[in-house]
């Protein structure tokens, strides 16, 4: 049987949408991967900013650094202080720092840089679940009174015999210390608050609602301790965080009588240390000063990289030392290029050739949007110019094309030099863009002005342009390209959507513009 | 309700006209593509293969005076032209009139021609010109032919639209039927070029009557040349007939089925295939004031 040319087309996209959303689901349904998994996490950025004055003597700072654990991962170190000496060590839980340094001149800073990959962890407390009659010997020493946490005090005991947490299963001793600690009126930061004054002033910072409920706790017979951290959150600050943990069946579940988690750590919270301890130590008179500064960024959920893994194009890359940026760039230019049909197809927006505004916007991803165009604007401007001073010379077409290519050439490298001196990183960055497609697109605008004046150069450049933006965003959704990676069949649906568009023929929206005339229903 | 009633009248009514005008889209996908064989896009877009093909169909075209087809032609044709007048040099895949000289006189004296325009051409210009043509400057691509090509003298009623050089007649055709017409007229204004977009004329025909109904200037419905100020609409078209027979002859002489074919008329000889497009454009259908599509579904039934 002789099928119809419209059937085939039809039976074409039939295939190609089966086909990928076929292979979605099955990855989906039996290879365990998750949707959700394509959404982006985000990734922060943490640096530690010390400054001190060392009089030209020695200096002794102390600190903590994170530890990678279930609820937060941390990577990429950097540590820059000048001329200090770092030493790491592991007391306990906690990852020490100490930086030393002899004959150190005022003014001098430490930089420590870090990444960090967090998740919200929670815990399901069984109702039911009694306090054990004993504990292992590391964790009994959680019950233990220290100087700043009196769980000792005949006032703790009467408020553990008024709220009768010293009864009961321990889901209900956690919830009337929770409670009574998170009736507390907050109170900003001011130093450190011990258990007892906290309990007796009724008000408390995060450091004294947390020492107050880790008293309540141990008298309560619950090990718990404090933990200090951060709040991440983009920007600088010196505030520091403090909650609290306590032990439930074998875990450390952690609790923040201040910002009111129960049994749940937010995404946001950085954990430095466990224990009573002050974040800095350092030696005396140096004029110490300290800063937290916090970038965000979206990466691909960690999750994704691991259960991706059917056709596994990301550990590919990774084997043989390929960037991240240069597989979605690849994975993503059917998707602009996608864009760009719609654009020119649908919409009826004149752009320099078919694929230029994809390319472009592939390039953009060194550059970011804005100087993206800018520097498409700036290499359209010089080359053009070249271009019309040439036109005198009357030479062939392939030198000419040579002779812009170095144009272009000259252009990038101007263009860096002068963001170098003005200080704009980004644009420092143009010498990436492919120099090809920028001639390519130069000597188009500099066509279409000669052949069909300004007015339609301009349009075609801003059409041009206009494109590139729209390809860049979709291009650059982390989202989205992480579903591409996982899922490559999704490609299947852009060649499907494109089989389509190559078979429609509606009338794009500027021709209703052009033909208005013929479609105005005259009375 | 009533307001309802009528944005839905309008709506049905607006739809029921976008099926009678065919866009970018349709025009390749329904007319191009089915009609137009991609192999035989030579035959059009190559003037020196679309002529040879008319003079051995018997269309009358403007008579070739000589085809530079490499370097090495160069002196010859220029000693071919030594002394004639009235003729146009064209790049044989040229476009959009780039690289055509039209040459009107011949100064013994000087040794030189005259450009329609007056200005002096020297035989060392000529040649670099025909160089160029041969290196694919004008056609945008490796290599080209040149020809020589008598210089038309068009007929009175076409000279009084624009006394300066030619308007041609583009007659759209399906499988050698004609489906719609217009005539393109330069002005000042579009540098003597019959570019629509750039401020040339269109004025629509009556395929039945030869008759001018319409005439569009900037997109917008005029009845007086812009310029001069002479009536465009009811000219009646000399060789009427024979214009619509000459297209569809040139049509059948090429084995492509949906074309734009550009005819002018001589004042001796007159109608003559200029060239013929396979992708001709849709701005007949706005100087017209109506859609292809049903002129094209008449065409489908008559063909
Ligand atoms: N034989 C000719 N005599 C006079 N003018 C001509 C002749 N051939 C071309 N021209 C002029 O050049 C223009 C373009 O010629 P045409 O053959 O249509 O080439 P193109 O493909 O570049 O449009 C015509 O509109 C006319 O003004
Ligand atoms: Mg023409």
């Amino acid at each position: 049987m002789q099928l119809s040319h419209h059937g085939k087309v039809a039976l074409t996209i039939t295939a190609l949408v089966g086909v990928a959303l076929g292979l979605v689901s099955y990855k989906v349904s039996r290879l365990g991967y998750s949707l959700a998994d394509v959404l982006p996490a985000t990734q922060y950025e943490l640096t530690y900013a010390l400054s001190f004055d060392g009089h030209g003597g020695d200096v002794r700072v102390r600190s903590f650094l994170p530890t990678s654990g279930a609820h937060q991962t941390v990577s990429d170190e950097r540590d820059v202080s000048s001329g200090l000496h770092l030493a790491q060590a592991m007391e306990g839980a906690n990852r020490v720092a100490t930086w030393t340094g002899a004959e150190v001149r005022d003014g001098s800073e430490i930089r420590h840089t870090f990444k960090v990959l967090a998740r919200r962890v929670s815990y399901d407390i069984p109702p039911e679940l009694p306090v054990p009659e004993s504990y292992p010997p590391s964790v009994a020493a959680y019950l233990r009174p220290e100087k700043a946490i009196q769980v000792d005090a005949p006032e703790i005991g009467a408020t553990v015999e008024r709220i009768r947490s010293a009864e009961g299963p321990l889901l209900e001793r956690l919830r009337k210390i929770y409670d009574l600690t998170v009736a507390l009126t907050p109170r900003p930061f001011k130093g450190t608050t011990d258990a007892l004054t906290a309990l007796r002033l009724g008000e408390a910072s995060c450091n004294g609602k947390s020492r107050l409920f880790v008293a309540l706790a141990r008298a309560s017979g619950i090990p718990a301790r404090l933990v200090g951290g951060l709040i991440m959150q983009p920007g600088a600050k010196r505030t520091s965080h403090q909650w609290v943990e306590a032990w439930v069946a074998g875990h450390w579940v952690p609790f923040c009588p201040l910002n009111r988690h129960f049994a749940e750590l937010p995404e946001r919270y950085l954990v430095l240390y466990y224990g009573d301890e002050s974040l800095f130590t350092h030696t005396k008179d140096i004029n110490f000063d300290y800063r937290f500064e916090t970038r965000s960024a979206l990466v691909p959920s960690p999750r994704a990289k691991a259960s991706f893994t059917f056709v596994d194009v990301w550990g590919l890359f990774d084997r043989l030392n390929l960037p991240f940026s240069l597989l979605r760039t690849i994975l993503m230019l059917p998707v602009g290029a996608l864009v760009v049909v719609l654009f020119r197809n649908v919409v009826g927006m004149p752009t320099f050739g078919t694929f230029l505004p994809a390319l472009l916007a592939a390039a953009a991803g060194e550059t970011g949007a804005v100087f993206g165009v800018v520097a498409v604007v700036i290499t359209v401007a010089v080359v053009a110019a070249v271009r019309w001073g040439m036109q005198r010379l009357e030479l062939l077409h392939s030198p000419t094309l040579a002779i812009l290519l170095a144009a272009v050439v000259f252009s990038l490298l101007t263009t860096t030099l002068l963001a170098d001196r003005l200080g704009i990183a980004p644009l420092t960055r143009v010498t990436l863009f492919p120099i090809a497609v920028l001639a390519i697109c130069a000597e188009r605008f500099y066509l279409s002005l000669t052949e069909h004046g300004g007015r339609a150069a301009g349009k075609e450049l801003a059409g041009t342009l206009l494109v590139m933006l729209a390809c860049y965003i979709l291009m650059n959704s982390l989202a989205l390209q992480v579903l591409v990676i996982g899922f490559p069949e999704v490609l299947f649906l852009v060649v499907a959507a494109n089989v389509y568009l190559g078979r429609w023929v509606g009338m794009r929206l500027s021709e209703y513009r052009r033909f208005r005339g013929l479609l105005r229903v005259t009375p | 309700m009533t307001g309802l009633s009528a944005l839905r009248a309008r709506a049905r009514a607006l739809l029921a006209r976008r099926g009678a005008v065919v866009g970018i889209n349709r025009r390749n996908l329904a007319l191009v593509y089915p009609n137009n064989a991609r192999n035989d896009y030579p035959l059009a877009d190559d003037k020196l293969l679309a002529k040879e093909l008319f003079v051995a169909a018997g269309v009358p075209v403007p008579e070739t005076l000589a085809v530079c087809d490499g370097l090495f032609a160069v002196p010859a044709t220029i000693e071919a032209l030594r002394g004639q007048r009235d003729f146009v040099v064209k790049p044989a895949n040229g476009s959009g009139g780039g690289g055509i000289l039209v040459v009107g006189g011949w100064e013994a004296g000087r040794s030189c021609w005259l450009l329609a325009g007056g200005v002096p051409l020297s035989p060392v210009t000529l040649g670099r010109h025909l160089a160029d043509i041969v290196f694919g400057v004008h056609s945008n691509q490796l290599e080209d032919r040149a020809f020589v090509e008598r210089r038309i003298v068009p007929h009175a009623l076409f000279s009084s639209l624009w006394a300066d050089g030619l308007c041609d007649i583009r007659v759209i055709t399906l499988r050698s039927v004609p489906v719609m017409s217009m005539i393109r007229v330069p002005t000042a204004e579009s540098g003597g070029r019959a570019n629509l977009h750039q401020g040339g004329l269109g004025i629509a025909v009556d395929l039945a009557t030869g008759r001018t109904f319409r005439a569009l200037h900037h997109g917008r419905a005029i009845e007086r040349h812009p310029e001069s100020g002479a009536p465009l609409l009811g000219l009646e078209l000399p060789a009427w007939p024979e214009v619509l027979e000459v297209s569809r002859r040139a049509a059948r002489a090429v084995p492509l089925g949906y074309l734009g074919v550009d005819v002018v008329v001589d004042r001796d000889r007159g109608p003559l295939v200029l060239e013929i497009n396979v992708r001709p454009g849709l701005e007949i259908q706005n100087v017209n004031g109506a859609g292809l599509g049903p002129a094209i579904a008449r065409a489908e039934g008559t063909a």
